[in-house]
């Protein structure tokens, strides 16, 4: 009885010690609660070609860790962002993330921007099987290798970009409809998908191609494509354009006095201010672009972003679409952590593909290998701001500019 | 009539790029520097004419000589505090100086201008002039009349002054000008600074036709180096003959077949330097064993 007692006290002595050690570590059961930051490790173009939207997506996980480590973390944990600078560089993200996950040995890891570098970081991510969840990179290459661990954190994958405007232009009646169409792309894995897909729906839809070419990158002159697509007196101009190449053309037809019936670009117009100073406001007048994300979107923790985006890098200032991206990029992930009440990245995967997480650009869901199965939103200028035309529950505007109007030199 | 255009387009760009590539040529021509940073002094020339374009409102062109005068005392400086030091150790170390200085000042614009493309609005930033049916775009004409008269006043200056003369004297036979007397330190910085005055002029002239961006400074430098590769390394004339020329094959190419335009750019290079490795109007050079 005695030997009995004396086991029971030394069984007692040890619990005690052990869930003192527990405690002292931190090592507690169930969710983990502890004052080590939750490191995310994420590679971006600071400098080099891509460092303007690079720059964006660093503001918008700022913002995000901001919000999130004032509502006390990410199960428990505060937020620490580790992010290095890939100069623009598909050789350097791949070092970059190899070092993150391998060196520095962070549980998660979040996108760069663009296509051109998730791509080779998503090879990183599938090696490491580390879920790579990004707020760029929608080309359809990236999905080929069937990858497991990339999600694509927009509505829609490049191709079906276009779709929004497709649709508005073959929902015209008969006698309004444009009849011609003129196509440039840039050589990017996320432009030129959008042009391509467009021109094929337009083409089986009976609007006939009069011009259409690809461009590469370093392309700065347009007035020759300015010249011959005026030649070709197109209805339709769509351009798979990044930025400079978008303002160039567009200055190249103001120059040469050629206004089509509608005008699509990708991505360039959705730069704000910078689009308008560079083709004068007057000249933005409805032109189209689709869109992930609108600050007058009534999504959930939309306002809290523009607010916080506005405390931290200047009061009036209207965040960048690539600042939203990243910002709802980190969203899925915070999901998919809260989701499982871990890091473990084969149960976040599974836990992605099941689920749909409210973002600020609306709900995002993915298939089996990442892709997001929703649809983009279609932009316009209009009276010197974007309203959203397109669909009919995200519209913030009822009134649709069509035909453009001429240029206002 | 579509080859007129494209003439027309071409030898605009063309004029525009023999200023920027000028002075190129002329440092690497009197300092055998292969000056990497040129692209990037290009843009922060433009960044300043954007900032005090946007501060005041001044015609840009008008800022040509401010720019200008002020890069040419930033470049003597940058000359003789750093090229000094690393020239005597061989071409290699001052291209990699000129690239460290490169990656400096982009790192610099975009902390002071932040990651964001600015554009110079004028009265004639959206116009163009028409002859017939050629159309001329207003930018460009005024960019490639101004890199013109300047290019007119810098030969002038090399024809005519004493400084110009010692200048192409140590280009032509570095030994030879120091026997009579050129100080090598003093006109290598001179030369140097002349340099950095083009790239400050240039900066003001694409400023009025280009978006600009820190990082723009790798395609400019890329071209340049073609051009003058193409020209004849330290050659003006060579810059200027190569210059329109690959203006007009860049304006063909994005004309009939953009997909290969920079395939036509560096191959008309490589195919010039398979016939003639010196360059168009370069001459052949002959290192003297002593």
């Amino acid at each position: 009885m005695i030997n009995s007692h004396k086991g029971l006290r030394k069984t007692a002595l040890v619990a005690a010690i052990t869930a003192l050690g527990l405690l002292i570590t931190g090592c507690g059961i169930g969710s983990s609660k502890n004052s080590d930051p939750l490191v995310i490790g994420i590679s971006l173009p600071l400098t080099g070609d891509f460092s303007q939207p690079g720059g964006a997506a660093k503001k918008g996980y700022e913002v995000w860790a901001s919000l999130v480590n004032e509502e006390g973390g990410v199960l428990g944990q505060q937020v620490e962002l580790n992010i290095l600078d890939d100069a623009s560089s598909a050789e350097q993200v791949v070092t970059d993330y190899n070092r993150l996950i391998n060196q520095d040995k962070v549980p998660l890891i979040l996108g760069t921007f663009s296509s051109l570098l998730n791509f080779p970081a998503s090879t990183v991510a599938e090696n490491n099987q580390m879920v790579l969840v990004a707020p760029a990179g929608g080309s359809p290459k990236i999905f080929e290798p069937m990858p497991k661990y990339y999600f694509f954190a927009q509505q829609a994958t490049a191709p079906r970009q276009a779709e929004p405007f497709v649709n508005y232009i073959l929902s015209l009646p008969e006698s309004e409809r444009p009849k011609t169409a003129a196509y440039a792309t840039m050589d990017d894995p996320f432009a030129a998908p959008v042009i391509s897909n467009m021109q094929a729906l337009f083409e089986a839809a009976g609007i006939k191609t009069v011009y259409s070419k690809v461009y590469p990158p370093e392309t700065t002159n347009f007035q020759p494509f300015a010249s011959a697509i005026a030649k070709a007196k197109p209805d339709i101009i769509a351009q798979g354009a990044v930025f400079e190449d978008g303002v160039n053309l567009a200055k190249g037809l103001i120059q040469i006095g050629y206004s089509p019936k509608a005008m699509f670009q990708t991505s360039a117009p959705s730069n704000g201010a910078q689009y308008s100073d560079a083709i004068g406001l007057a000249n933005t007048e409805g032109i189209f672009y689709a869109v992930s994300w609108s600050e007058k979107a009534p999504t959930p923790m939309n306002a809290e972003f523009v607010a916080r985006y506005q405390k931290l890098f200047g009061e009036g200032l209207v965040p960048e679409e690539d600042a939203a991206d990243a910002f709802a990029a980190a969203q899925v992930l915070q999901a998919a952590v809260e989701g499982t009440k871990g890091t473990d990245n084969v149960a976040l995967a599974d836990w992605l593909r099941a689920n749909e997480v409210q973002t600020i650009l609306g709900p995002l869901s993915w298939d089996e290998i990442g892709r997001p199965q929703g649809d983009f939103l279609l932009a316009q200028w209009q009276s010197g701001e974007v309203n959203i035309v397109a669909p009919e529950g995200a519209k913030t505007s009822n009134n649709l500019i069509f035909p453009k109007p001429a240029w206002s030199k | 009539m579509e080859i007129i255009q494209v003439l027309s387009f071409g030898l605009l760009l063309g004029g525009l790029y023999s200023l920027l590539s000028s002075g190129l040529a002329l440092i690497f021509g009197v300092l055998d520097i292969v000056n990497v940073a040129q692209g990037a002094f290009l843009v922060s020339g433009a960044f300043l004419t954007w900032q005090i374009w946007e501060s005041t409102g001044i015609e840009p062109i008008l800022l040509i000589p401010v720019v200008a005068l002020l890069w040419f005392g930033l470049g003597i400086v940058i000359y003789r505090t750093l090229f000094v030091r690393v020239a005597p150790q061989g071409p290699s170390m001052t291209v990699l100086l000129s690239f460290g200085l490169a990656l400096i000042i982009e790192g610099a614009l975009n902390l002071i201008f932040g990651n964001k493309f600015k554009s110079v609005q004028t009265s004639y930033s959206l116009k163009s002039y028409k002859l017939g049916e050629i159309n001329f775009p207003a930018p460009q004409v005024i960019a490639s009349l101004a890199a013109a008269v300047v290019l007119v006043l810098l030969y002038l200056y090399l024809k005519l002054s004493w400084a110009g003369r010692a200048l192409r004297a140590t280009a032509q036979n570095r030994d030879g000008a120091a026997l009579i007397g050129i100080s090598h330190r003093k006109i290598s910085s001179f030369a140097y600074g002349l340099g950095m005055a083009t790239a400050g002029a240039g900066g003001v002239l694409i400023s009025v036709s280009y978006p600009i961006y820190p990082a723009t400074h790798y395609e400019w430098i890329s071209k340049l180096l073609g051009i003058i590769v193409l020209g004849g390394m330290g050659s003006i004339p060579g810059a200027i003959l190569g210059s329109m020329l690959l203006g007009i094959v860049e304006a063909a190419g994005n004309t009939y077949a953009p997909q290969w335009t920079i395939l036509f750019f560096y191959g008309v290079i490589i195919l010039s330097l398979l016939f003639k490795p010196e360059g168009l109007l370069g001459a052949r050079s002959r290192k003297d064993s002593v």
